[in-house]
Protein backbone atom coordinates (compact mmCIF):
# COMPACT_ATOMS: atom_id res chain seq x y z
CA UNK A 1 0.00 0.00 0.00
CA UNK A 2 1.02 3.43 -0.83
CA UNK A 3 0.83 5.39 2.32
CA UNK A 4 3.02 8.50 1.63
CA UNK A 5 0.42 10.78 -0.15
CA UNK A 6 -1.76 10.07 3.21
CA UNK A 7 -2.28 13.63 5.23
CA UNK A 8 -4.68 12.04 7.47
CA UNK A 9 -6.27 8.08 8.02
CA UNK A 10 -9.28 7.44 10.77
CA UNK A 11 -9.95 4.16 11.45
CA UNK A 12 -13.20 2.97 13.89
CA UNK A 13 -13.33 -0.26 14.67
CA UNK A 14 -15.01 -3.51 16.78
CA UNK A 15 -11.89 -5.35 17.99
CA UNK A 16 -14.42 -8.22 18.53
CA UNK A 17 -16.05 -7.94 15.01
CA UNK A 18 -15.10 -9.34 11.71
CA UNK A 19 -13.67 -5.72 10.69
CA UNK A 20 -11.14 -5.57 13.61
CA UNK A 21 -8.51 -7.70 11.30
CA UNK A 22 -8.39 -5.14 8.06
CA UNK A 23 -8.55 -2.01 10.53
CA UNK A 24 -5.79 -3.01 12.93
CA UNK A 25 -3.36 -4.29 9.49
CA UNK A 26 -4.18 -0.93 8.21
CA UNK A 27 -3.37 1.21 11.66
CA UNK A 28 -0.36 -1.29 11.35
CA UNK A 29 0.62 -0.76 7.46
CA UNK A 30 1.40 3.23 8.27
CA UNK A 31 5.25 3.43 8.70
CA UNK A 32 6.20 4.84 12.14
CA UNK A 33 8.13 7.67 10.37
CA UNK A 34 5.42 8.93 8.57
CA UNK A 35 3.91 10.07 12.34
CA UNK A 36 6.57 12.83 12.24
CA UNK A 37 6.06 13.69 8.82
CA UNK A 38 2.82 15.03 9.11
CA UNK A 39 0.56 12.56 8.80
CA UNK A 40 -2.51 12.26 11.65
CA UNK A 41 -3.75 9.06 12.62
CA UNK A 42 -6.86 8.73 14.37
CA UNK A 43 -8.69 5.86 16.06
CA UNK A 44 -11.82 5.07 17.89
CA UNK A 45 -13.27 1.86 19.38
CA UNK A 46 -16.69 0.97 19.19
CA UNK A 47 -18.42 -1.23 21.13
CA UNK A 48 -22.26 -0.17 20.22
CA UNK A 49 -22.42 -0.71 16.42
CA UNK A 50 -25.60 1.05 16.52
CA UNK A 51 -23.91 4.43 17.18
CA UNK A 52 -21.30 4.83 15.13
CA UNK A 53 -20.14 2.20 11.68
CA UNK A 54 -16.79 0.78 11.12
CA UNK A 55 -14.81 2.58 9.30
CA UNK A 56 -11.46 3.72 7.38
CA UNK A 57 -11.38 7.05 6.19
CA UNK A 58 -8.45 8.81 4.30
CA UNK A 59 -7.23 11.89 3.25
CA UNK A 60 -4.67 12.68 0.85
CA UNK A 61 -2.45 15.40 0.60
CA UNK A 62 -4.85 17.71 -1.99
CA UNK A 63 -7.70 16.99 0.02
CA UNK A 64 -9.33 14.25 -1.42
CA UNK A 65 -11.35 12.16 1.03
CA UNK A 66 -12.26 8.38 0.47
CA UNK A 67 -14.31 5.99 3.04
CA UNK A 68 -14.40 2.66 3.03
CA UNK A 69 -16.41 -0.21 5.25
CA UNK A 70 -13.87 -2.41 6.49
CA UNK A 71 -16.59 -5.43 6.90
CA UNK A 72 -16.88 -6.51 3.56
CA UNK A 73 -13.67 -6.58 2.29
CA UNK A 74 -10.12 -8.26 2.58
CA UNK A 75 -7.23 -6.27 3.22
CA UNK A 76 -5.55 -6.66 -0.17
CA UNK A 77 -8.80 -5.36 -1.95
CA UNK A 78 -8.69 -2.22 0.49
CA UNK A 79 -4.80 -1.78 -0.35
CA UNK A 80 -5.96 -1.60 -4.12
CA UNK A 81 -8.97 0.51 -3.10
CA UNK A 82 -6.71 3.18 -1.64
CA UNK A 83 -3.72 2.76 -3.92
CA UNK A 84 -5.86 3.73 -6.95
CA UNK A 85 -6.04 7.70 -6.11
CA UNK A 86 -2.27 7.08 -4.85
CA UNK A 87 -0.77 6.35 -7.87
CA UNK A 88 -2.53 8.87 -9.86
CA UNK A 89 -0.74 11.39 -7.20
CA UNK A 90 2.16 9.46 -7.75
CA UNK A 91 2.29 10.08 -11.58
CA UNK A 92 1.58 13.71 -11.34
CA UNK A 93 4.28 14.19 -8.89
CA UNK A 94 6.55 12.24 -11.54
CA UNK A 95 5.18 14.46 -14.13
CA UNK A 96 6.25 17.94 -12.09
CA UNK A 97 9.43 16.51 -10.80
CA UNK A 98 10.38 16.45 -14.65
CA UNK B 1 19.12 -48.82 39.90
CA UNK B 2 20.19 -46.30 37.37
CA UNK B 3 20.73 -44.15 40.73
CA UNK B 4 22.73 -46.04 42.34
CA UNK B 5 24.66 -46.57 39.33
CA UNK B 6 25.67 -43.12 38.28
CA UNK B 7 26.62 -41.44 41.60
CA UNK B 8 29.77 -43.86 42.29
CA UNK B 9 30.38 -43.05 38.60
CA UNK B 10 30.71 -39.74 38.97
CA UNK B 11 32.72 -39.75 41.97
CA UNK B 12 35.35 -42.54 40.78
CA UNK B 13 35.67 -39.72 37.92
CA UNK B 14 35.99 -36.94 39.86
CA UNK B 15 37.61 -38.48 43.36
CA UNK B 16 37.11 -34.44 44.42
CA UNK B 17 33.41 -33.94 44.08
CA UNK B 18 31.97 -33.69 47.42
CA UNK B 19 29.24 -36.37 48.36
CA UNK B 20 26.42 -33.77 48.99
CA UNK B 21 27.08 -31.93 45.57
CA UNK B 22 27.07 -35.08 43.64
CA UNK B 23 23.60 -36.03 45.09
CA UNK B 24 22.13 -32.86 44.50
CA UNK B 25 23.19 -32.99 40.96
CA UNK B 26 22.14 -36.26 40.53
CA UNK B 27 18.12 -35.38 41.85
CA UNK B 28 18.28 -32.71 39.49
CA UNK B 29 19.25 -34.80 36.75
CA UNK B 30 16.61 -37.34 37.39
CA UNK B 31 13.66 -34.91 38.36
CA UNK B 32 14.54 -33.14 34.56
CA UNK B 33 14.64 -36.71 33.22
CA UNK B 34 11.45 -37.66 34.26
CA UNK B 35 9.91 -34.72 33.17
CA UNK B 36 10.81 -35.37 29.39
CA UNK B 37 9.23 -39.11 30.10
CA UNK B 38 6.27 -37.82 30.87
CA UNK B 39 5.38 -34.89 28.93
CA UNK B 40 4.57 -35.37 25.50
CA UNK B 41 4.33 -32.34 23.66
CA UNK B 42 3.67 -31.39 19.67
CA UNK B 43 6.89 -29.36 19.20
CA UNK B 44 9.64 -30.61 20.89
CA UNK B 45 10.31 -30.43 24.42
CA UNK B 46 13.04 -27.57 24.44
CA UNK B 47 11.65 -25.53 21.35
CA UNK B 48 10.87 -21.87 21.97
CA UNK B 49 6.96 -22.80 20.88
CA UNK B 50 6.72 -24.46 23.68
CA UNK B 51 8.13 -22.12 26.14
CA UNK B 52 6.31 -19.34 24.79
CA UNK B 53 2.82 -21.58 25.09
CA UNK B 54 4.13 -22.19 28.42
CA UNK B 55 4.82 -18.55 29.44
CA UNK B 56 1.17 -17.65 28.18
CA UNK B 57 0.03 -20.13 30.31
CA UNK B 58 1.82 -19.16 33.19
CA UNK B 59 0.69 -15.20 32.20
CA UNK B 60 -3.03 -15.82 32.08
CA UNK B 61 -3.33 -18.17 34.72
CA UNK B 62 -0.88 -16.05 37.44
CA UNK B 63 -2.72 -12.91 36.88
CA UNK B 64 -5.84 -11.91 37.61
CA UNK B 65 -6.07 -8.97 34.83
CA UNK B 66 -4.75 -9.64 31.79
CA UNK B 67 -5.28 -6.53 29.35
CA UNK B 68 -5.08 -6.71 25.33
CA UNK B 69 -3.22 -3.69 23.49
CA UNK B 70 -2.99 -3.11 19.78
CA UNK B 71 0.32 -1.44 18.84
CA UNK B 72 1.71 0.69 16.28
CA UNK B 73 4.91 -0.01 14.78
CA UNK B 74 6.53 1.31 17.99
CA UNK B 75 9.97 2.62 17.57
CA UNK B 76 12.74 1.19 19.67
CA UNK B 77 12.60 4.37 22.44
CA UNK B 78 8.65 4.32 22.31
CA UNK B 79 8.72 0.83 23.64
CA UNK B 80 11.43 1.52 26.29
CA UNK B 81 9.11 4.05 27.56
CA UNK B 82 5.98 2.46 27.63
CA UNK B 83 7.58 -0.49 28.73
CA UNK B 84 9.26 1.66 31.78
CA UNK B 85 5.60 3.83 32.31
CA UNK B 86 3.39 0.88 32.42
CA UNK B 87 5.90 -0.98 34.98
CA UNK B 88 5.57 2.15 37.26
CA UNK B 89 1.65 1.34 37.42
CA UNK B 90 2.46 -2.69 38.71
CA UNK B 91 2.18 -4.35 35.44
CA UNK B 92 4.38 -5.81 32.54
CA UNK B 93 4.12 -5.63 28.88
CA UNK B 94 4.44 -8.78 26.57
CA UNK B 95 4.40 -8.91 23.27
CA UNK B 96 2.44 -12.21 21.88
CA UNK B 97 3.04 -14.23 19.04
CA UNK B 98 -0.64 -14.36 17.92
CA UNK B 99 -0.66 -17.85 16.51
CA UNK B 100 1.03 -19.41 19.70
CA UNK B 101 -1.39 -17.43 22.08
CA UNK B 102 -4.36 -18.82 19.71
CA UNK B 103 -3.11 -22.25 20.35
CA UNK B 104 -2.82 -21.63 24.17
CA UNK B 105 -6.42 -20.22 24.26
CA UNK B 106 -7.83 -22.98 21.90
CA UNK B 107 -6.51 -26.03 24.79
CA UNK B 108 -6.71 -23.67 27.52
CA UNK B 109 -9.23 -26.07 29.22
CA UNK B 110 -6.91 -28.55 28.59
CA UNK B 111 -4.03 -29.75 31.89
CA UNK B 112 -0.95 -29.41 29.25
CA UNK B 113 -1.76 -27.23 26.11
CA UNK B 114 1.33 -28.10 24.18
CA UNK B 115 0.04 -31.43 23.84
CA UNK B 116 -1.12 -33.58 21.17
CA UNK B 117 -5.35 -32.61 20.78
CA UNK B 118 -7.54 -33.58 18.34
CA UNK B 119 -9.15 -30.91 16.40
CA UNK B 120 -12.64 -31.40 17.63
CA UNK B 121 -11.52 -31.43 21.63
CA UNK B 122 -10.24 -27.67 20.81
CA UNK B 123 -12.05 -25.10 21.90
CA UNK B 124 -12.53 -22.79 18.58
CA UNK B 125 -14.63 -20.46 20.06
CA UNK B 126 -12.83 -18.82 22.92
CA UNK B 127 -13.73 -15.41 23.86
CA UNK B 128 -10.40 -13.50 23.53
CA UNK B 129 -9.57 -15.33 19.81
CA UNK B 130 -11.17 -12.44 17.85
CA UNK B 131 -8.45 -10.11 19.90
CA UNK B 132 -5.32 -12.05 17.88
CA UNK B 133 -5.50 -10.50 14.79
CA UNK B 134 -2.75 -7.63 13.86
CA UNK B 135 -0.27 -7.00 16.46
CA UNK B 136 -1.26 -7.40 20.05
CA UNK B 137 0.61 -6.87 23.78
CA UNK B 138 -0.95 -8.51 26.96
CA UNK B 139 -0.49 -6.19 29.95
CA UNK B 140 -0.37 -8.05 33.24
CA UNK B 141 -1.46 -7.35 36.65
CA UNK B 142 -1.05 -10.12 39.27
CA UNK B 143 -3.82 -8.32 41.45
CA UNK B 144 -7.46 -7.36 40.44
CA UNK B 145 -6.68 -3.51 41.40
CA UNK B 146 -9.00 -1.02 39.39
CA UNK B 147 -6.93 1.82 40.69
CA UNK B 148 -4.10 0.24 38.51
CA UNK B 149 -6.03 -0.08 35.81
CA UNK B 150 -7.26 3.17 35.72
CA UNK B 151 -3.99 5.20 35.89
CA UNK B 152 -2.83 2.40 32.67
CA UNK B 153 -5.68 3.79 30.99
CA UNK B 154 -4.65 6.85 31.63
CA UNK B 155 -1.10 6.66 30.48
CA UNK B 156 -2.50 4.62 27.11
CA UNK B 157 -4.74 7.85 26.56
CA UNK B 158 -2.02 10.20 25.90
CA UNK B 159 0.03 7.57 23.85
CA UNK B 160 -3.31 7.78 21.46
CA UNK B 161 -2.82 5.54 18.78
CA UNK B 162 0.78 4.05 19.22
CA UNK B 163 -0.64 1.99 22.01
CA UNK B 164 -4.49 1.47 22.73
CA UNK B 165 -6.39 -1.17 24.62
CA UNK B 166 -8.81 -3.26 22.71
CA UNK B 167 -9.77 -5.69 25.48
CA UNK B 168 -9.30 -7.39 28.90
CA UNK B 169 -9.69 -10.47 31.03
CA UNK B 170 -10.39 -9.59 34.16
CA UNK B 171 -10.19 -13.35 36.65
CA UNK B 172 -12.15 -15.11 34.61
CA UNK B 173 -14.41 -12.01 32.09
CA UNK B 174 -14.15 -11.21 29.24
CA UNK B 175 -14.45 -7.46 29.06
CA UNK B 176 -14.62 -5.16 25.86
CA UNK B 177 -13.37 -1.67 26.31
CA UNK B 178 -17.14 0.16 27.46
CA UNK B 179 -16.92 -2.58 30.62
CA UNK B 180 -13.31 -2.01 31.18
CA UNK B 181 -13.89 1.81 31.67
CA UNK B 182 -17.02 0.95 34.51
CA UNK B 183 -14.60 -1.73 35.84
CA UNK B 184 -11.92 0.86 36.68
CA UNK B 185 -13.79 3.05 38.57
CA UNK B 186 -15.00 0.30 41.02
CA UNK B 187 -13.20 0.23 44.69
CA UNK B 188 -10.81 -2.82 45.07
CA UNK B 189 -11.50 -6.46 46.12
CA UNK B 190 -10.43 -5.71 49.81
CA UNK B 191 -12.65 -2.69 49.89
CA UNK B 192 -15.66 -4.03 48.32
CA UNK B 193 -15.54 -7.29 51.05
CA UNK B 194 -15.04 -5.19 54.10
CA UNK B 195 -18.20 -2.78 52.74
CA UNK B 196 -19.95 -6.18 52.70
CA UNK B 197 -19.23 -7.57 55.73
CA UNK B 198 -20.08 -3.82 57.62
CA UNK B 199 -23.37 -4.19 55.49
CA UNK B 200 -24.01 -8.09 57.08
CA UNK B 201 -22.89 -6.74 60.47
CA UNK B 202 -25.37 -3.89 60.30
CA UNK B 203 -28.29 -6.10 59.23
CA UNK B 204 -27.36 -9.41 61.46
CA UNK B 205 -29.60 -7.32 64.49
CA UNK B 206 -32.66 -7.25 61.67
CA UNK B 207 -32.85 -11.04 61.06
CA UNK B 208 -30.70 -11.63 57.80
CA UNK B 209 -28.88 -13.91 59.20
CA UNK B 210 -32.12 -15.56 60.91
CA UNK B 211 -33.33 -15.49 57.28
CA UNK B 212 -30.48 -17.47 55.80
CA UNK B 213 -30.46 -19.58 58.15
CA UNK B 214 -34.42 -20.42 57.91
CA UNK B 215 -33.82 -22.55 54.72
CA UNK B 216 -31.39 -25.14 56.76
CA UNK B 217 -33.16 -24.82 60.03
CA UNK B 218 -36.82 -25.86 58.17
CA UNK B 219 -35.83 -28.78 56.63
CA UNK B 220 -33.87 -29.83 59.58
CA UNK B 221 -37.34 -29.52 61.58
CA UNK B 222 -39.02 -31.03 58.63
CA UNK B 223 -36.70 -34.27 58.75
CA UNK B 224 -36.66 -34.61 61.95
CA UNK B 225 -40.37 -34.55 62.25
CA UNK B 226 -40.10 -37.33 59.77
CA UNK B 227 -37.70 -39.37 61.85
CA UNK B 228 -40.23 -39.48 64.90
CA UNK B 229 -42.87 -40.35 63.16
CA UNK B 230 -41.10 -43.46 61.83
CA UNK B 231 -40.18 -44.53 65.05
CA UNK B 232 -43.07 -45.74 66.79
CA UNK B 233 -44.04 -47.59 63.99
CA UNK B 234 -40.50 -49.60 63.56
CA UNK B 235 -41.07 -49.97 67.41
CA UNK B 236 -44.30 -51.43 67.45
CA UNK B 237 -43.07 -53.68 64.55
CA UNK B 238 -40.28 -54.67 65.99
CA UNK B 239 -42.63 -55.80 69.39
CA UNK B 240 -44.61 -57.99 66.96
CA UNK B 241 -41.96 -59.22 65.38
CA UNK B 242 -40.54 -60.59 68.66
CA UNK B 243 -43.99 -62.12 69.61
CA UNK B 244 -44.36 -64.18 66.72
CA UNK B 245 -41.14 -65.50 67.13
CA UNK B 246 -41.51 -66.74 70.53
CA UNK B 247 -45.04 -67.98 69.58
CA UNK B 248 -43.22 -70.14 66.49
CA UNK B 249 -40.67 -71.38 69.25
CA UNK B 250 -43.36 -72.81 71.71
Amino acid sequence: MITKYFSKVVVKFNPFGKEAKIARLMLAAIPPAQRNMGTQIQSEIISDYNKVKPLVKVTYKDKKEMEVDPSSMSFQELANHFDRYSKRLDLKHMLEMH
Amino acid sequence: MLRSGFIPKRVSRNGFFALTDTIGVSNRFYALASEQVSRKTVKPLDSRKTFLVDTYKHLMENSSVVLFAHYNNLSKTEDHHFRFKIKQTGGTLTKVRNNLFEVYLKNSHLPDPCGFVKRKEQNRSHPLLPLLKGPTAAITYEDANPQQVAKLLKLLKSAQDKLLVIGAKVENQVLNVEKLNDFKSLPTKLEMQSQLATVLQMLSGLGLVRTLESGSNALYLTLKSHHDNQKPKEDAENSSADDKSVESKQ
